[in-house]
């Protein structure tokens, strides 16, 4: 069990390697997708799971970092990679501002905010404030990507790039694990007088948290855009939110359950088609029956992750 | 002269009608082993809380080397090196042992919030050091077979010491225990005395609230004696034994359950 | 002028639909420390059985007694289902981390949502005209029979819940639980039975408040319940959750705050003036109007 747990991340990163050339093109668009959403779910873990701060509204920094690459190429001609920078920062830093007068709330009233927040961020999508946003068609005919001049037209690039920008969520979130700051976001979820008892700002670290959520989730918004070369309000609805918010602690805040809440989610659906319309009420009575069968979810967040030199004989090990 | 001393001066907490510290006035001198005690409901851990910043108390002055700490945060306050435990154990109780005390690192540690994205060799150093001292901890407090289990299933007593191997990770100057004894068998607490007067000798001032009078007359080395948020009597186990009030206070409420 | 009093009389009515509804939501928040996401789902479902005992069952009356009828038969039937619901979905996390309650309580959402789209169809249907359309006109500002149905009805079932958990033993059990549950059971009262019987209030209120919506509204979908739910749930917390007074007053707040957006400024920006608004009270009050502050024991 602990060899499979080893060799599982890399093995999946080999399959995912792969796994375009064997696919048909719907189905690399269904992969995509899941990319994209993975990496999503993942910046809600961080703010949701690990910090365990009730954030119903990740579609509003998604749909901020989308936004900002369809209207910085589409209305003042940059070139999409150029928009990455800007994709990350201004959902991070719109996260920082929106999160500095709310963290301190209590779980569910912070819950309603964010979920406020998201769907305020739709409305004035919709309403085309500024005359940017393209109101409710939204915005579309992005160029496509291009590298050091050469035009990258084909989905297998955009494949490539959700999946470069995967492994780079997987990269930051190992990173996060083995700091100061990660360990922080554990202490104040666990029990936030204790962390501040022994020395911790929550506060800033729950700040942090929303401000590195928002960016990673800003930069699977650019993938978006360039996959469908459009951006829409619906696709950040807070009824998406609500799917991601949901993904995570079923999964269980763990990067193997919250792909597997994804890939429920996301690409099952795409296999039975023909149940389309059943879609939400099987997902609901699924909810519901994964929640009462494991209430810590499916494959639950594991700790213990301390270096080997701590660990001495004793039969106590975790 | 900015010497170890806490120095509390007229410190008054209300709770709606209630005072539950009234004009409370005490000072703990450096290297001491300093004990408060008192009936239930005396207001004990309150005073606690004032020291520790969870609670701000309307009056008075809490002073720490010469500086004014009341009004501060807890995190400022730890930064300071004053470090507390509590009556009911907090731990982080899903995490392992070795987690729960490089939290005690947290305000040592030198990086910075954007480690937690991008490592640096600087910080991968800096990490290192820090499970370094909480292996030094795992020792003091003799946990190390439990490091990587996590604090929540792990026994009563062994929960105890592995709060306060956590408050020592901080390396305070100042270390605050509420009731260190209270849940341990006769053994466990022997023990404890042992911990204490060792933390003591690496120089740390040691305040603490314990009920097992035992305890208290062995290990401390002043006393204050509260009842009803007021001091009714101070000074070393031998007086403190000696002191009508606090016999009378003592008789007056026999019961020893938690506050 | 004659734009604020209409707008009053507008915002009375749609205040007093979410109060109803906020009504089932801060109860089932005062004792069980949860957000029942289905309950606007409820609301919803609610207002296309009407419809389905309207044509069904009473072969399309629209006499009184017809229409009290159709009112009671989706009480009975919301009160039931909310019952079953809180047994299947809730009863068995009331010991799980929230998080996993509440992840629960969105699932129930879809079921429920979604069951309504299987069964009725996913295009919106008309619901009856089960009031005659009377209007009468004071002046330029117009109001009509339903509105004084609905706010006089509304008021009635606010102050008989309002009594009903002030003055009789029942509502004291029912106080006792949302305050401390262990506690409450010490004293020989049935946690579960209490739990039971909000769930069965609640969803009555809701259900009464759904067939409003269809009243007034005409136009009924099967995912309203989201943006009605939302709605009454915000007036809750505006009101200070768990507590019964701030739910009517919330959603008489928030009835008027829409109804004078939607006057003055524009209806298409109504959600964004409503969170706001819900922010706003949150940072000057964090726990709502008539909400009380809890310090945590340490």
């Amino acid at each position: 069990m602990e060899k499979l747990k080893r060799f599982s991340l890399p093995g999946f990163i080999l399959v995912m390697a792969v796994l375009p050339h064997l696919l048909d093109s719907s189905w690399q668009e269904v992969a995509i997708t899941f990319l994209v959403f993975s990496v999503v779910a993942l910046s809600q873990d961080i703010i949701l799971g690990k910090s365990g701060m009730f954030h119903m509204g990740q579609g509003l920094f998604f749909g901020m970092g989308a936004y900002a690459t369809a209207i910085l190429n589409n209305e003042f001609g940059w070139p999409i990679l150029a928009t990455i920078p800007v994709a990350i920062l201004v959902p991070a830093l719109i996260g920082i501002l929106l999160a500095g007068p709310i963290v301190h709330l209590r779980g569910d009233y912070l819950l309603v905010v964010t979920i406020g927040f998201n769907i305020v961020f739709v409305q004035v999508l919709q309403n085309n404030l500024g005359g940017v946003t393209g109101g409710p068609n939204g915005i579309f005919g992005l160029d496509s990507l291009s590298l050091l001049g050469v035009e990258l037209m084909s989905q297998l690039s955009v494949y490539y790039f959700a999946f470069a920008v995967l492994l780079l969520t997987f990269w930051v979130m190992r990173n996060l694990e083995g700091s100061k700051a990660g360990r922080a976001l554990h202490y104040l979820r666990e029990d936030q007088l204790a962390a501040e008892s022994i020395g911790i700002n929550t506060r800033v670290y729950k700040i942090f948290a929303f401000g590195l959520g928002a960016g990673l989730a800003g930069l699977a918004g650019t993938v978006f855009a360039v996959q469908y070369s459009a951006v829409s309000p619906e696709a950040f609805d807070f009824i998406q939110s609500v799917l991601f918010f949901s993904i995570v602690i079923v999964g269980g805040s763990s990067i193997p359950g919250v792909l597997l809440g994804v890939f429920v989610m996301f690409v099952v659906p795409e296999i039975f088609r023909e149940f389309a319309t059943w879609r939400y009420f099987i997902f609901g009575l699924a909810m519901i029956a994964a929640m009462i069968l494991r209430p810590r979810g499916i494959v639950p967040a594991t700790f213990g992750k301390i270096p080997k030199f701590l660990i001495k004989g004793g039969g106590h090990g975790a | 002269m900015a010497r170890n001393e806490l120095i509390l001066t007229d410190v008054t907490k209300r709770f709606g009608g209630l005072t539950a510290v009234d004009a409370l006035s005490l000072k703990v001198e450096s290297g001491q082993i300093y004990g408060i005690i008192g009936p239930n409901g005396a207001g004990k851990t309150t005073v606690f809380n004032c020291i520790t910043g969870i609670y701000k108390s309307e009056e008075g002055s809490v002073n720490w080397r010469g500086e004014e700490i009341r009004g501060m945060t807890p995190y400022q306050i730890v930064d300071r090196g004053i470090v507390r435990t509590f009556q009911t154990i907090r731990l982080f109780s899903q995490m392992s042992v070795a987690e729960n005390i490089m939290s005690g690192r947290h305000i040592k540690s030198r990086q910075s919030w954007w480690h937690g994205i991008i490592h640096t060799p600087g910080s991968r150093r800096d990490e290192l050091e820090n499970w370094k001292k909480v292996e030094e901890q795992l020792d003091f407090f003799r946990l190390g077979e439990y490091a990587a289990s996590p604090t929540g299933s792990l026994p009563y007593g062994i929960q105890r010491r592995v709060e306060m191997a956590r408050a020592m990770a901080v390396d305070p100057t100042l270390l605050i225990l509420d009731e260190p004894a209270a849940g341990l068998n006769d053994k466990e607490t022997l023990v404890l005395l042992e911990t204490i007067f060792k933390i003591r000798d690496k120089g740390v001032t040691v305040l603490l609230i314990e009920h097992d009078m035992d305890m208290v007359m062995e290990v401390t080395d002043y006393l204050t004696v509260i009842n009803f948020g007021k001091q009714i009597a101070e000074g070393t186990p031998e007086q403190i034994q000696k002191d009508s009030a606090v016999i009378e206070a003592y008789l007056g409420s026999e019961d020893d359950d938690d506050e | 002028m004659d734009i604020f009093l209409q707008q009053l009389a507008n915002g009375l009515t749609i205040g007093s639909m979410f109060a109803l509804v906020a009504l089932g939501y801060t109860m089932v928040y005062g004792v069980m420390k949860l957000i029942n996401f289905a309950h606007g789902d409820m609301v919803a479902a609610s207002a296309f059985v009407g419809l389905t005992i309207y044509t069904q069952v009473m072969g399309q009356a629209t006499s009184l007694p017809a229409v009290i009828i159709i009112f009671l038969l989706s009480a009975l039937a919301m009160a039931c289902i909310g019952v079953i619901l809180e047994r299947i979905a809730y009863r068995p996390l009331r010991t799980a981390p929230r998080l996993s309650a509440v992840v629960s309580a969105l699932g129930a959402s879809l079921v429920i949502q979604n069951g309504i789209m299987l069964i009725w169809g996913p295009r919106m249907r008309i619901f009856p005209e089960l009031v005659p359309q009377i209007y009468w006109d004071f002046g330029g500002v117009v109001i009509s029979l339903i509105q004084v149905i609905i706010l006089v009805l509304s008021l009635v079932l606010m102050v008989t819940l309002y009594l009903f958990v002030e003055k009789t033993r029942m509502g004291a059990a029912i106080r006792a639980a949302s305050i401390d549950q262990d506690a409450a059971r010490l004293m020989g009262i049935n946690v579960n039975s209490i739990i039971a019987l909000i769930f069965i209030i609640g969803s009555s209120l809701g259900a009464v408040g759904g067939l409003f919506i269809g009243l007034y509204y005409r136009g009924i979908t099967f995912n309203m319940g989201w943006q009605y739910g939302l709605y009454a749930f915000i007036a809750a917390i505006i009101g200070g959750i768990g507590n019964i007074p701030g739910a009517m007053l919330g959603g008489m707040l928030l009835g008027l705050f829409n109804a004078f957006i939607a006057g003055y400024i524009s209806s298409t920006w109504s959600d964004a003036f409503t969170f706001i608004l819900l922010i706003v009270i949150l940072i000057v009050r964090p726990t709502g109007i008539l909400g009380e502050r809890v310090a945590e024991k340490v």
